[in-house]
């Protein structure tokens, strides 16, 4: 083979290469998207969370509003529980409470406290959406659920600050919504699992409008999570995620 | 001869005094020791009994049928209406108080963090029969109901370094199985005798501990006090029974001594102690045995020359025997006229468990006054002498066995 032969071939094998490397998506890149997904600028939502348990069903409602990644105010609007607030920034977690006449910082063990009596807790409602910062991310393979074909991922806890050492996620490959979660311990205990029974789209993008959550801790008893309205990207004064404006 | 022998067995018992003296005295120290063991025992049965029907269950409880099965979860919601319930219960003869309490796990929440503590919402006025909150106050006063007031433990209050006046968040689970947070002023500092309600314990005014739970009209408890002369149990039954036909409400309805365990145990306790007092006395008495043996060996002369001028088995053995029941005797009344003195001296003193008891979760007081019990102390004495002589029979009934040749042999 000359030389100017060979050249062509290299070149050929070169091109016919490049398509296939953009293809490959990596596993950051998808837990990327999939937080991109589900952040905006701003939202407000109202919903309900109904837990059955050995006691019966129990229903709260609330509005929600969130600002980036990490900020965001859940104020209850049920009878038993009118007028609780919980307020996430960056860090740091407060509860308020209409007859207390100060504002209690949840930290550490106590953000992974049940809310409510049901099977999310603090740091699950209100977690942040950057999950690289905390987890490294390995791409196990494909698999249908909900008829819907999925990346399935396992994300390792990088630090101790995180509530579940493992997770595992079903993104659906094409909108990139978490059908399908379970969280373990480190060594392989079952913690938690998710599953999205209904989805809502806003702005093009999927998103969960009804998720059922188990708290596999706990017997008999799982919560389902509902969202009535989702609004994106809308107006929000920005006071409404400090603390001086959370007793109004 | 016969008539003689009390005679001789006393004069026998001084021939060698310091011998007498450690038999007696190894039966006193037993006697001393089983004396001041049972009036503890006593002491703590009653304080325990003072405490449980004042601070936990009253001498009979009403509570929700199911509560119980699921308490480990706090099921607030398996709640008693106070209106219908309270006067039914109070109705039924032989129930002389009543008063409704809800007890709550509680967070103080102070600098950041949680503190845990046990909330107890009280209706102070009917709660005279049961805790007498005044002569408890170390500092301040009584809350009032429909105000954000609260009595903290004396031990709480010290570790949190929180004093009258100042306010804490209480943080808690509702009864819907939500949560809730209300603050509270601290009006009073109160100093109870069990060392855990001081250290871990705040009461609240009924009424807000029923808006805090979010248990209107609601309780979780209601305790009975019962008249002298009425049983805890035929009162239970009956207020039990009341409660099912008049409002179809079945409850889990009990006198206080099916309620706790540690009362029945320590009862259970106090028999065992009966058991090793007897074992006790057994030991103390191997000292007379072990000195009436030797008696017998060192005195084979006199054995054999009683023998010989027709002193019979059984006289000897009743010698020795008399001679064991007098040492006894002695040794009894020394050692229970002792332990009566040290009991009345501790009576006055108090024993104080309070470092020992730190972080003992039992309902007996820190500091425990032991009053002199006159029956105990009768069965005591007669106990010892009754053991300690009957110990006396082994080697009497050697000393009869003694042939009289061979005892003069030992010329």
């Amino acid at each position: 083979m000359s030389n100017r032969t060979r050249l062509v071939a290299v070149t050929l094998v070169c091109l016919l290469c490049i398509p296939f490397s953009l293809a490959a998506i990596t596993a950051e890149d998808i837990i990327r998207t999939m937080d991109g997904m589900q952040t905006f600028e701003t939202s407000y939502s109202n919903g309900s969370i109904k837990t059955t348990d050995r006691f019966g069903v129990k229903e709260s409602t609330f509005k929600a509003w969130s600002q980036g990644s990490s900020d965001s105010l859940i104020e209850f609007t049920s009878t038993a529980e009118r007028g609780q607030k919980i307020l996430r920034t960056k860090g740091s977690l407060y509860l308020f409470y209409p007859d207390a006449e100060e504002l209690i910082r949840l930290q550490g063990a106590a953000l992974r406290q049940s809310m409510l009596g049901s099977d999310i807790s603090y740091e699950d409602m209100t977690e942040e959406k950057n999950t690289l910062d905390d987890y490294t991310v390995k791409l196990d393979g494909s698999e249908l659920v909900n008829g819907r074909d999925c990346h399935v991922l396992t994300l390792t806890a990088k630090t101790r600050q995180v509530a579940y050492p493992i997770q595992k996620i079903w993104v659906d490959k094409e909108t990139y919504l978490v059908w399908k979660a379970s969280y373990s311990t480190a060594q392989g205990r079952l913690l938690k699992e998710m599953q999205v029974l209904a989805t809502i789209v806003v702005e093009g993008r999927t998103l969960p409008k009804e998720s059922r959550i188990e708290d596999k801790m706990k017997r008999d008893s799982a919560t389902i999570m509902a969202l009535d309205t989702l609004e994106v990207n809308i107006p929000l004064d920005r006071k409404i995620f400090t603390l001086e404006n959370l007793t109004w | 001869m016969t008539t003689k022998l009390p005679a001789l067995a006393f004069r026998n018992i001084f021939r060698n005094l310091r011998r007498s003296s450690l038999s007696a005295i190894a039966i006193a120290v037993s006697a001393m020791a089983i004396m001041a063991l049972l009036a503890l025992l006593e002491c703590m049965e009653a304080d325990m009994q003072t405490n449980l029907t004042s601070y936990y269950t009253g001498e009979v409880r009403i509570r929700h049928e199911s509560f119980e099965k699921y308490e480990r979860y706090n099921p607030l919601h398996l709640s008693l209406e106070v209106d219908a319930v309270l006067p039914l219960a109070s109705s039924v003869e032989g129930v002389e108080a009543a008063t409704s309490r809800i007890n709550f796990p509680a967070n103080l929440y102070l600098n950041g963090k949680n503190n845990g503590a046990l909330g107890v919402g009280v209706d102070f006025a009917t709660e005279v029969a049961f805790i007498d909150f005044p002569s408890l106050l170390t500092e301040g006063r009584i809350p009032q109901e429909g105000k954000n007031e609260l009595l903290i433990g004396a031990i709480l209050a010290h570790e949190l370094r929180l004093n009258i006046n100042d306010k804490v968040t209480v943080l808690t689970s509702t009864a819907l199985r939500g949560s809730n947070a209300m603050t509270f002023e601290i009006v009073g500092i109160a100093s109870f005798p069990v060392g855990g309600l001081s250290s871990k314990t705040l009461y609240i005014p009924l009424d807000r501990a029923q808006y805090l739970l979010r248990m209107p009209g609601q309780t979780q408890e209601i305790l009975l006090q019962v008249a002298e002369g009425f049983k805890e149990q035929e009162v239970a039954q009956e207020v039990k029974s009341l409660l099912a036909t008049s409002l179809g409400l079945e409850t889990e309805t009990k006198a206080w001594k099916d309620l706790n365990m540690m009362y029945s145990l320590l009862s259970m306790a106090k028999l065992i102690y009966y058991v090793m007092a007897g074992v006790f006395f057994i030991l103390g008495s191997t000292v007379i045995i072990n000195t009436t043996m030797m008696v017998i060996y060192e005195r084979m002369r006199e054995i054999g020359t009683l023998g010989a001028l027709g002193m019979q088995g059984k006289e000897l053995t009743r010698l020795f025997l008399l001679e064991g029941s007098f040492i006894s005797m002695a040794g009894s009344t020394m050692g229970t006229l002792i332990g009566l003195i040290i009991i009345a001296v501790l009576g006055k003193v108090g024993l104080n468990f309070t470092e020992a008891m730190s972080g003992v979760d039992m309902e007996i007081s820190s500091i425990l006054y032991p009053q002199v019990n006159w029956w105990i102390a009768l069965f005591v004495w007669f106990y010892a002498i009754l053991i300690a002589t009957l110990s006396t029979l082994i080697p009497s009934r050697r000393a009869s066995k003694i042939q009289i040749v061979e005892a003069l042999r030992y010329v």
